[in-house]
Order: structure tokens, then C-alpha cells, then sequence
């Protein structure tokens, strides 16, 4: 025997005396002299390659597992939109997997609605009350009245659910999400004739200039952007990227511009209009690409005649030097990049407005060129779901909805101004996928609950990529935890019981099998080559990644194009009994409020208060002093729809006639880290109409704040007077 | 200056031009070393375990103020105040110039946190639960640290000795980029550069030549490893 094997035998016979008087139930030695069971190498972790879907981005990930556990997610370096890199909220879906107040099997409602009484019950039993359910809408031969309610799914998923809704017979397949890019997708193809989604190429522009876009929080793709700016400033020798930022609050990407213009709300697109007349009159544009664009700098020029400097300084509240200058450095410092963001677009003037950004990239040269904006892959979507919404409340509200399924958190993510509560509470029957018991899933009647992510197959097509194909694939890392299904599961063997044309429609064993047959469309492999091969090198890489090649069609103006013209700004209540703007944006850590029951996002200091665990009102300190408001305390903010109480921020980035209120918090369920946690702003929204109609005009609403008393109880990791005009240190 | 007996000299560079403020470090760092969740009431105490903070800094009034973003972890100082205050040895350097604590060594005295002027150090005052199945995020590389122990950042030294155990099977060096911390791994603007300051052709040597650099409190004489470059550019403000 050697001296090493008997040193080990030694170690394991004291090891295991030791470990027999005091093991629990729970605990298993792993024997590292015999050989280990697969997949298992003591001390070794495993990295399996998978896709987030936390947010619609749809980063690559490397999920580390050990002993059969998820431990931690990072970011895939072989994926072309993340490169390695992942946000904070993309390593968190780890907590989704393990949360300690999962769904673990089928719930059924005992209790009234909203009471949290529910009874466990099995799979068997929970698909055929779904399936009777349905099976009755086919007798009374009303199937007109079953609805699928989903988020803006894509590649597979929404192929499924599109065609499940179809088989049986619906037309009701409502897929609305609050930050949807819709409105970027319907100003293309107002302006460009075409509705993809742009790829703005941040890393070789020079002059880059937002208007309400937050590129490194939330904007269709964060941490590609966010990995694009850091090129931008310090990755090339000579050239550091200039950043100039518009709107009203400075948010955490405003943080990072050289420049903020604290515009007025409603302003944005009065303001590039200024700066392209600015540009035209001085003859600062570049007319190939107006030639190339069918553009007449005189005929356009005359076209913008009310948007003269001091005209533009009045209604947007900003100095005319500052436009002036801001206009110049754009024109004349090629490549330069405008991009528009939902704070724009959730004005009432947001369409437009969103154009008339489009329209200094046409003057600027911008379009499809390197350091400009390019048309980004092909990926489809909707163009306005949220007249889709509007059109399903109305349905539901006259009771012509006999079945909802629900897959997300609508009733925590549609402002109730639309009347979706109400109307939902008519619906008969609701059936809700989520995972936790959140604020859609405590009015359901029937609960199904998913997998966690990491737990499920799918295919994960980011809506923002260079160029080429990519389709990120999630695969289960760990084995489920509990007794849950994922949800396209659910759907296929909701059809199969059904039987008849619906069993038809899904040939299919199993979601994998689908998706296995989606991927081999989009690989061809070539004669000879076994795809099962294939397969397993597209899931040990994370997906299908063909960036080469395939440049589409260009951006280019459209004749048919009417020149911008973003109407004079409107807002819910009147400014005597309502002086404050409102603006909602969807916080750093939670995105649309998805992120909140995971307590490493809660504690996680939001980056511009370091509040934590809580939900906040931000004031300008003179704001706040003139109505007697201090740090931290309680106030009520109130809107034409409700009011409000939650602590109040002193924030020296915002507008005085503004207040701000991050997205999130407020949930009646979603478990004990979340529920009851701070306050839902959307319920002070009131929605906009401009004569055409209900908008998605989110940031359009007026409200009023005043102190309560000082016992906001508001935490924040940062000492509030010791970083308040901190000279600590140097930077 | 002591005599380098290590090829490695840890190091790192911030390049607050780049860094954005996001957080993505912080919850990183809290993922890679079982750190644990805090509450609000212990947050309120100024005990929030967080072995990583982004500090906020409001520069100047409405309109021209501006907000700036600080990432502020153990500088591991080659002089640091924490090290000599320990009564039982538990805060030492170690030869590659990381600035260690040893966990089971600690009595927690906390001589060593009250005597760091950067305030990285945290102190377990509470026992931290992880609710089941929370618990099964728990990395098996790094102990959980019981009531009464002070924790800090390691950058990462796990993922150091993996790294150089496998490369000392193979009989080389770590290489540049070979191992880095969790922070500076998922950084999505890459302000977070890791490396060797020893090797004067790693990456994060290269960078600490920059006139932009400074270092954290340098009068105090520290000599922190942890480098900071200086942002901004052409500003209004």
C-alpha cells in the first residue's frame, strides 16, 4: 500500500467514525476512493450552458452546478449578445429556482378570489378540470370565448401557444407587456417602411445622444449595450465616446452621460426638431444620406419653420446656447447616434416624438453605417398590443370570456386604468402558470404552476443581436424540484385531453421534441452528419450562434413618411390641483416588478438612492423643501386616479415640476420577500387620449405630493448626508 | 519595500469611466461567496453584509449636478491597518499579496473593521438563515460564516488557487485572465480589470500606467492593490 492510499483510508475511517455519531438525514458522504456517480465529481463543478429569460434581452448563460445544485449563473462568453457579461438580475433567477415559496403542485381555489385559500391537488385532477372546462366551450360551440394571455413570447413558445389558441378555435391570444418595444416597431415602420427593431452600435460612435432611452437599464438589451458603452468610452486609443443624455430625471444611464438636458416632459420631440432645424439652416447635414433618403433640406427645413431656437428653448425649459451646442457637436462629429427611449415613447406625443429622433440620425448620416444605427435581425412582433388589451378587457367586461389563461403577472403589470382587474374578476374561470402565488395567480381559480427557468427546455431569441441568427437554448440544469410542469407541457397535454382536432395539432410528444424540430429547420445539417450530434453541440454552446453575414435591408426615410410633428403634450389632471409631473420607470433591480420576490435583488442598494428593500417617491430637494418634505419622509402622492403613501427620496437629478416612482414593488403575493412590499405606482396612471384613441402613455399622468409624517421607515445602504455632496474622495 | 516571493501580485483595476453603476458586481459577489441576506432592519443598523458597495456621489445643485459611481471593495492594502490589530492572526497577508482572513482563526473582536479606513470589512452580528431550499445556492467552496465572524472580500481566492493548481499541473504560470474574481467577470461594461501586477505585461498592469490612475484615500499610506481610474472627459459640469 502506498503512503498516499493509506493516508486516504485513514482520513476516510476518522472521517466516517466522526461524521456517524452527528450525520443527519439530509447528508451523503460522497466516497471519493470508489468511483463517484456520473455527473458527480466531488469538489469539481459542472458549467451547463443555458439562456436568461428573466428579461426579454436574452443573454447566454453558464449555470455552475455541483452535487446536482444550481450554485451560481454567469454570463456565456460564447454568446454574441452578452459576451460573458450578465446583469445583476440575470444572476438572481437562481433564487426563482430555489425560492422557499414555490408553487410545488397544482393548486385549486377553495376560498373567494384574492383570499389565498387553495387546495393542493394532482396533475391528473388539474388538467381535466382545465380540459372539462374547455371541452365545454367546444358543446356550447362558443370557443370564441377561451383567451390565452401571455407575454410577448417568441421563437417556439409563442408558436404553441399561437397555435393552441388556433386549434381550438379563439382568435384570443393577448400578448401585452407594459415595456414591449411596440411603439419602436410601429415608429419604424412609420418612418422607415420597415418594423424590425433597430441594433444601435454604441461601441464605434463618437457622439451618442439619448432621449429617455436607458440603454444600461432596461432598453431592449442592457448588458449588450452596457458592454457597447464601456468600448465606447475606453475602448479605442484616441477616441473616447461623447454621451449626451435628455430627459427630465437622470436615471442610472443618465448617471453616465457627460451632459444631461433636464427637459420638460412632453418636450423630447420638440427638441429634436429644433436641433435637425438647426442642423438644416446651418447646412450641418449630411446630404448623401438626405439624397439617399429622398429628403429636401429646404422643403424639410420649411416643414420644421415653428421650431425656431428660442422657440424650442421656451417649451422645452433649456437654454437656447445649450441646444445650439448640443445640435453642432451631433451634426459634426461623425459617426454620431440618436436613440429614443420609453420615456419618450410613454409621453402622449410619444409616436411622434420617437420619429422626430429617427429623423436627426437621417440628418446625420446615421443610418447603416459603423457607429450608427442598423435594422437588427427579423424578429416580429406587435405593433400595438395595447389596443389588443384594450379590445380583450372589453370583451371580458361583456362577459364573452368564458376561460383566461394567464401565463406572467398581468394584474401586478397592467396600470388598473384600463379597467383589466374588473374585467378579469367577471371571467369565470382563470388558470394562472405561475410559479409563485402572485398577484394574478391569488385571483386565479386554477393554478398550474411552471418550472423555474433552470429547470425548463426552450429557445431564447434575443430581439437584439448584430446580425445572423442567434437562438439561445435553455435546457434543465438541475433536476425539478417539485411536482410542476412548464407550461408549453401543460398546453400539449391540455390538447391531447382534449382529443379530436386540438390532440391533432401538437403531433409532438413533448415540447423538447418541437423545439428538437425547430432547431433542425434552422441548422440544416449537412448529409451525413447525425443531428442528435448536432444537437448536443448547440446545448454544450448555448445555442445557434450565426453572426456572419445576412445584411437585410437598410434603414432608409420612406417617401410616404410625413415629416414628424409631435403635438403639444397632454396630461392626465390639471396642473392648478396636480403641479407635479409623474414619471414611472421600471427599477433597476426588479425590471416590471418580476424581480421581486428574489431577496439578493431586494437587498441589492438601488444604484442611484441605495434604497433597499423598499419603494420610493424621488423629489427635488427644493421641491421637497418648499413643501416642508425631508428625507425620508412618509408622503402621499396623489393623481386624478388615487393616491398613494410611500417615503420620500430628495433626489437632485430631477426637475423640480417632477416626482418619480420606480416600478416593482406592491405586490399582494409573489412570496414572503416581495408581498406587501412597498407600493404599485401604476395605480396612480391615468390614460391619455389624443383623439385617436387610449395610448400607453404612462409618463402623461399629473399628480400632487404631500408630507405625512416622518416615519417613512425608508433604509438605504448609503449614508444619505455622508454621500450627499460627498468630496470624500476625488473623483 | 518587502522582498516579492511570489510570481503573483494580485491586483485591480476600476475604470470609473466605464463603470455604470449597475450593480451586477454586487449581486455577483454575493452568489460566488455565500453572502448572506440581509433585511431591512439589519441594513437600517448599517449592517448590511454586502462584501461590495457602490458608492453614490451627488456632485454640485439642479441642473449641473451630476451623480457618480464608486465600487468599493477590500483595496488589499501591501500596508494594511486591518492586519496588525488582530490579536489571533486571523487578518494576515498572504505571499501573493491578498489581503486573507482567516475564518475559524477570528474571535471577533472587530479590532481589524474599526481600524479599516475604507469600511469593506462586515461583521456577522446576526446567525444568517438561507430558507430552504435557499440553501442550495450555498457554494461547497466557501464556508458560511457563523454569528461572530468578521468576513471580506478574498478577490475571490477560490477561483485563484483552482487557477493555480491548474496551472501548476501543468507547470506554468496562471495566465493573464485565466482566473477572475466574480465582480469582475460579469461586469458588463468591463470597468472591473483583474490580473498580476507583478507581470508588467498583464492587462492590469498596462492599465495602472494610466495617467488617469489614483488610489482610495492614498495618504493614509496604504498602498491599496486596488487601482482606480479616473472618468470623465470633456464635462459640463
Amino acid at each position: 500500500m502506498k503512503r498516499r492510499t493509506f493516508l486516504q483510508l485513514g482520513g476516510m475511517t476518522a472521517a466516517g467514525a466522526w461524521l456517524s455519531g452527528c450525520r443527519s438525514a439530509n447528508e451523503r458522504l460522497i466516497p471519493y476512493l470508489v468511483s463517484p456517480d456520473e455527473g458527480v465529481t466531488p469538489g469539481r463543478a459542472e458549467y451547463y450552458a443555458s439562456a436568461c429569460r428573466f428579461c426579454p434581452a436574452g443573454c447566454g448563460i453558464l449555470v455552475r452546478v455541483s452535487e446536482g445544485r444550481a450554485k451560481k449563473i454567469e454570463g456565456n462568453p460564447a454568446h454574441p449578445v452578452n459576451r460573458g457579461k450578465l446583469c445583476a438580475r440575470g444572476q438572481a433567477i437562481l433564487q426563482e429556482l430555489y425560492h422557499p415559496d414555490r408553487v410545488p403542485q397544482p393548486l385549486k381555489r377553495t376560498g373567494p378570489r384574492g383570499s389565498g385559500k387553495f387546495t393542493p391537488i394532482s396533475w391528473g385532477e388539474g388538467l381535466s378540470l382545465l380540459a372539462g372546462r374547455l371541452s365545454a366551450l367546444q358543446r356550447e360551440r362558443s370557443t370564441e370565448r377561451l383567451a390565452l394571455m401571455t407575454t410577448q413570447l417568441r421563437g417556439t413558445l409563442a408558436e404553441l401557444a399561437d397555435r393552441f389558441v388556433a386549434a381550438f378555435g379563439s382568435p384570443h391570444h393577448i400578448r401585452f407587456d407594459l415595456l414591449a418595444p411596440d411603439w419602436l416597431r410601429a415608429a419604424n415602420r412609420r418612418s422607415f417602411g420597415q418594423a424590425s427593431l433597430p441594433w444601435y452600435d454604441i461601441a464605434e460612435t463618437r457622439y451618442l445622444l439619448s432621449f429617455g432611452a436607458d440603454f444600461l437599464e432596461y432598453h431592449l438589451s442592457p448588458v449588450h449595450y452596457g458592454f457597447a458603452f464601456g468600448r465606447m468610452r475606453q475602448g479605442r486609443d484616441t477616441v473616447r465616446g461623447h454621451f449626451t443624455y435628455v430627459g427630465g430625471r437622470m436615471s442610472l444611464t443618465a448617471a453616465s452621460a457627460d451632459r444631461w438636458m433636464p427637459v420638460r416632459p412632453g418636450s423630447e420631440g420638440a427638441l429634436a426638431l429644433g436641433m435637425a432645424r438647426l442642423i438644416l439652416t446651418e447646412s450641418l447635414y449630411d446630404a448623401a444620406s438626405m439624397a439617399a433618403s429622398g429628403l429636401w433640406p429646404e422643403r424639410l427645413a420649411a416643414g420644421l419653420e415653428a421650431y425656431d431656437l428660442p422657440q424650442v428653448a421656451q417649451l422645452t425649459g433649456l437654454p437656447q446656447q445649450v441646444i445650439a451646442e448640443v445640435a453642432r457637436e451631433f451634426a459634426t462629429t461623425p459617426p454620431s447616434l440618436a436613440m429614443a427611449g420609453e420615456m419618450v415613447a410613454f409621453q402622449d406625443n410619444g409616436p411622434e416624438a420617437v420619429r422626430a429622433v429617427q429623423l436627426l440620425n437621417v440628418l446625420a448620416g446615421n443610418l447603416n453605417r459603423p457607429g450608427g444605427v442598423f435594422p437588427g435581425g427579423s424578429v416580429a412582433g406587435p405593433e400595438n398590443s395595447f389596443a389588443d388589451l384594450l379590445a380583450f378587457v372589453e370583451r371580458m367586461r361583456g362577459d364573452r370570456i368564458g376561460v383566461a389563461l394567464i401565463h406572467g403577472d398581468p394584474l401586478h403589470t397592467i396600470p388598473p386604468v384600463t379597467g383589466f382587474p374588473e374585467a378579469l374578476a367577471r371571467v369565470p374561470f382563470v388558470v394562472s402558470f405561475s410559479p409563485l402565488l402572485d398577484d394574478t395567480a391569488l385571483q386565479a381559480d386554477l393554478i398550474l404552476p411552471d418550472h423555474a427557468a433552470l429547470e425548463s427546455w426552450g429557445d431564447v431569441i434575443p430581439p437584439v443581436a448584430p446580425r445572423g441568427t442567434v437562438i439561445g437554448l435553455m435546457q434543465p440544469v438541475v433536476t425539478p424540484l417539485h411536482d410542476t410542469r412548464q407550461f408549453p407541457e401543460v398546453l400539449m397535454a391540455t390538447a391531447r385531453e382534449l382529443g379530436g382536432g386540438m390532440a391533432a395539432a401538437f403531433p409532438q410528444q413533448s415540447y423538447l421534441e418541437m423545439l428538437k424540430e425547430a432547431m433542425k429547420k434552422e441548422v440544416h445539417p449537412a448529409g451525413g452528419i447525425d443531428f442528435e450530434t448536432v444537437w448536443v453541440d448547440l446545448l454544450r454552446q448555448g445555442g445557434l450562434f450565426k453572426t456572419e453575414g445576412k445584411g437585410g435591408k437598410g434603414y432608409r426615410w420612406t417617401a410616404e413618411a410625413p415629416v414628424p410633428a409631435p403635438a403639444e403634450p397632454r396630461f392626465a389632471g390639471d396642473d392648478k390641483r396636480f403641479p407635479l409631473h409623474l414619471q414611472i420607470y421600471p427599477s433597476t433591480a426588479f425590471y416590471d416588478g418580476r424581480g421581486a420576490p428574489l431577496p439578493w435583488l431586494q437587498q441589492l442598494p438601488d444604484p442611484m438612492t441605495t434604497v433597499v428593500w423598499d419603494s420610493w417617491v424621488e423629489i427635488n430637494p427644493a421641491t421637497a423643501a418648499g413643501l416642508g418634505i425631508g428625507f425620508g419622509d412618509l408622503v402621499e402622492v396623489t393623481s386624478p386616479r388615487g393616491s398613494l403613501h410611500l417615503p420620500a427620496v430628495l433626489y437632485p437629478g430631477i426637475r423640480p415640476d417632477m416626482v418619480a416612482i420606480p416600478m416593482g414593488q406592491g405586490h399582494r403575493g409573489m412570496g414572503r420577500y416581495a408581498e406587501g412590499r412597498g407600493v404599485n405606482p401604476l395605480a396612480l396612471l391615468a390614460l391619455a387620449d389624443n383623439g385617436t384613441g387610449p395610448l400607453p402613455a404612462w409618463n402623461a399622468t399629473r399628480v400632487r405630493v404631500a408630507r405625512i409624517s416622518k416615519e417613512g421607515n425608508l433604509v438605504t445602504a448609503g449614508n444619505p448626508e455622508g454621500s450627499y455632496r460627498g468630496e470624500l474622495i476625488e473623483i | 519595500m518587502e522582498k516579492q516571493t511570489s510570481p503573483y501580485r494580485w491586483g485591480m483595476v476600476v475604470d470609473l469611466d466605464r463603470c455604470t453603476g449597475c450593480g451586477a458586481c454586487v449581486v455577483a459577489c454575493q452568489a460566488e461567496n455565500n453572502v448572506a441576506i440581509c433585511g431591512k432592519k439589519e441594513i437600517a443598523e448599517g449592517r448590511n453584509m454586502h462584501w461590495l458597495r457602490i458608492e453614490r456621489f451627488w456632485v454640485g445643485e439642479y441642473p449641473n449636478v451630476r451623480a457618480r459611481f464608486l465600487p468599493v471593495l477590500c483595496q488589499h492594502c501591501r500596508d494594511a491597518p486591518c492586519e496588525p490589530v488582530c490579536p489571533v492572526y486571523a487578518s494576515y497577508h498572504n505571499p501573493d499579496g491578498l489581503n486573507g482572513q482567516v475564518y475559524n482563526r477570528c474571535v471577533g473582536t472587530r479590532y481589524c473593521g474599526n481600524n479599516c479606513p475604507y469600511a469593506v470589512r462586515v461583521f456577522n452580528f446576526y446567525s444568517h438563515q438561507w430558507p430552504k431550499p435557499l440553501d442550495n445556492q450555498l457554494s461547497p467552496d466557501i464556508t458560511v460564516r457563523p454569528r461572530g465572524v468578521m468576513e471580506k472580500c478574498t478577490f475571490c481566492v477560490q477561483r485563484i488557487r483552482r487557477a493555480k493548481e491548474d496551472a501548476s499541473g501543468e507547470g506554468r504560470l496562471v495566465r493573464d485572465g485565466e482566473v477572475q474574481p466574480a465582480c469582475a467577470q460579469t461586469c458588463p461594461a468591463e470597468a472591473l480589470v483583474f490580473g498580476n501586477l507583478a507581470d508588467p505585461r498583464s492587462r492590469v498592469a498596462r492599465l495602472v500606467r494610466s495617467p488617469r490612475r489614483f488610489r482610495l484615500l492614498e495618504h493614509l499610506g496604504t498602498h491599496p492593490s486596488v487601482y482606480y481610474l479616473k472618468g470623465g472627459g470633456r464635462e459640463h459640469v
